[in-house]
C-alpha cells in the first residue's frame, strides 16, 4: 500500500461511516441513538481529515479533528440536557412526540404499526412477606447516610 | 464515464437492500439475511479499495489497515441497527475504537488516544447514563420501528455510492494516476506528520499557528457549559417534600 491509495482507503472508510451515520440519523427514533449516529457522521469526517493532513504532509487535518471532538463533547453535553428536559415532559425518547414542532407544509407521521412493549424474559419467583416485622434499629436509621 | 460505475452501483443497491432489512421494522424483520446482504455490499468496497499484493512486503500493513477497516465499518452497521439503544451505544464504542486503530495506523498518535479518552471515555459514558436515566425498561416499542426504514436505507447508501464514486475518479484522473507513487512512509513525511516526537511537533504548532482556533474552541466550551446547566437546571424535579429548584 503506497500513501495514494493509503488516502484513497481512507476517504472510502469516511465516505462508509457518514453514509451509515446519515441513515440511522435519518430512520431511528430514539434521540439517544439519534444523536450517536449524528456521531459516527462526525468520525466519518474526522477520518478523511486525518488522511488528508497525511497525505499532504500538514498538521491541519489532525488540528481540524481537535477542534472536532471539541465540538462533539459541546454538542453531546447540550443535546443530552436537552434531551433529559424532553424526556422529564413526555416520559419518552421517542422524537415522534414532538412531531409538532414540524414546518406547516409536513404531512404527519402516522404509526401503521404499533407494538405492545417486550415483556421482560424472566419473571423471578416473589417470596410472599410472612412472620412478625422487626422491629426498627433506631440506632442504624440514625446512623445511615442520607443522599 | 467510470469504468468502476457497475461494480458500485450493484454495492449500492446491496448496502441499501442489506441495511432496510437489518434496521428494525416491527415484526417483519430478515435480520440474517440483511447482514449478509450488508456484508457483500462491503466485501465489494473493500474490493474496490483494495491494493492487495501478497508479492510486496507490506502486505501486513494492508491486513491491520483492513481489520481495523473492518472492525470500525461492521460496528457502525451494528449501532445503527440493534433495537436496543444500550447495545447501540457498545458497538458505538467498539466503532470507536476501531477509528482510534485508524488514526494510529495514520500515525496520528494523540488523535487515536483522544479519541478513545474523549469519545469513548466521556461523551459514550455520559450517553449511557442518560439512557440508564431515560429508558424504561426492556425494549420499548418506538425503538422496535424506524420510520421510512427503506426510503432512508436507500438515500444513505446512495450517498455512500456517490462519495465513493467520486473518490474513485479522482484516483483514475490522468492526472493523478500518472504521478509517481509514491512509496509506504515518505522520507519528507518524516520531519513533519511522522517526526519521532509527534505529540511535541503537535503541541508547537496547536498554540502557534492554529492559536485563535484554540481560543475559540475553549470559548466554545464555556458557554456549551453554562447552556448545558441552564438548560439542565429547568427541568421541574419530582416534588421531594418542598424541595424545589427553579
Amino acid at each position: 500500500m503506497d500513501e495514494l491509495a493509503l488516502l484513497q482507503n481512507y476517504l472510502i472508510v469516511g465516505a462508509l461511516l457518514f453514509g451509515i451515520g446519515l441513515v440511522g440519523f435519518v430512520s431511528r427514533r430514539n434521540m439517544i441513538v439519534m444523536f450517536l449516529s449524528a456521531e459516527m457522521m462526525l468520525q466519518g469526517v474526522s477520518v478523511s481529515l486525518v488522511a488528508w493532513g497525511r497525505y499532504h504532509n500538514d498538521w491541519g487535518g489532525q488540528m481540524l479533528v481537535i477542534l472536532i471532538l471539541t465540538v462533539a463533547a459541546c454538542e453531546a453535553a447540550i443535546a443530552l440536557a436537552v434531551v433529559l428536559s424532553l424526556f422529564h415532559q413526555s416520559g419518552s425518547l421517542d422524537i415522534a412526540i414532538w412531531q409538532h414542532l414540524r414546518e406547516d407544509n409536513q404531512p404527519e407521521f402516522i404509526e401503521r404499526e404499533v407494538l405492545e412493549p417486550l415483556a421482560p424474559e424472566h419473571q423471578w419467583p416473589k417470596l410472599a412477606p410472612s412472620g412478625i416485622e422487626p422491629e426498627p434499629d433506631l440506632e442504624e436509621i440514625a446512623h445511615r447516610s442520607h443522599v | 464515464m467510470n469504468e468502476a460505475l457497475p461494480s458500485v452501483a450493484v454495492a449500492t443497491v446491496l448496502l441499501a437492500l442489506g441495511l432496510w432489512m437489518m434496521l428494525p421494522r416491527g415484526t417483519t424483520t430478515w435480520r440474517g439475511v440483511g447482514a449478509l446482504t450488508t456484508l457483500a455490499a462491503l466485501c465489494i468496497f473493500a474490493w474496490l479499495s483494495s491494493h492487495l499484493d501478497p508479492s510486496e512486503e507490506a502486505w501486513l500493513g494492508d491486513a491491520v489497515f483492513f481489520t481495523l477497516a473492518g472492525v470500525t465499518v461492521i460496528a457502525a452497521v451494528c449501532t445503527v441497527t440493534f433495537s436496543n439503544p444500550g447495545y447501540s451505544a457498545i458497538w458505538f464504542g467498539l466503532s470507536l475504537l476501531g477509528t482510534a486503530g485508524l488514526f494510529l495506523f495514520q500515525g496520528a498518535q494523540f488523535l487515536g488516544v483522544a479519541t478513545i479518552v474523549v469519545y469513548a471515555g466521556a461523551i459514550l459514558v455520559t450517553f449511557l447514563f442518560v439512557l440508564m436515566l431515560a429508558q424504561p425498561k426492556g425494549e420499548s416499542a418506538y425503538d422496535r420501528l424506524s420510520w421510512g426504514a427503506g426510503l432512508a436505507a436507500l438515500s444513505g447508501a446512495v450517498v455512500v455510492g456517490i462519495l465513493v464514486l467520486s473518490i474513485l475518479g479522482i484516483f483514475q484522473n490522468p492526472d493523478v494516476a500518472s504521478r509517481p507513487r509514491a512509496p509506504f512512509e515518505l522520507p519528507e513525511l518524516k520531519t513533519e506528520i511522522l517526526a519521532d516526537q509527534h505529540v511535541a511537533h503537535l503541541g508547537a504548532q496547536l498554540f502557534s499557528k492554529y492559536l485563535v482556533a484554540v481560543e475559540v474552541a475553549g470559548t466554545l466550551l464555556l458557554v456549551a457549559l453554562v447552556g448545558a446547566v441552564a438548560i439542565a437546571e429547568r427541568i421541574k424535579k419530582p416534588d421531594r417534600g418542598g424541595q424545589s429548584h427553579g
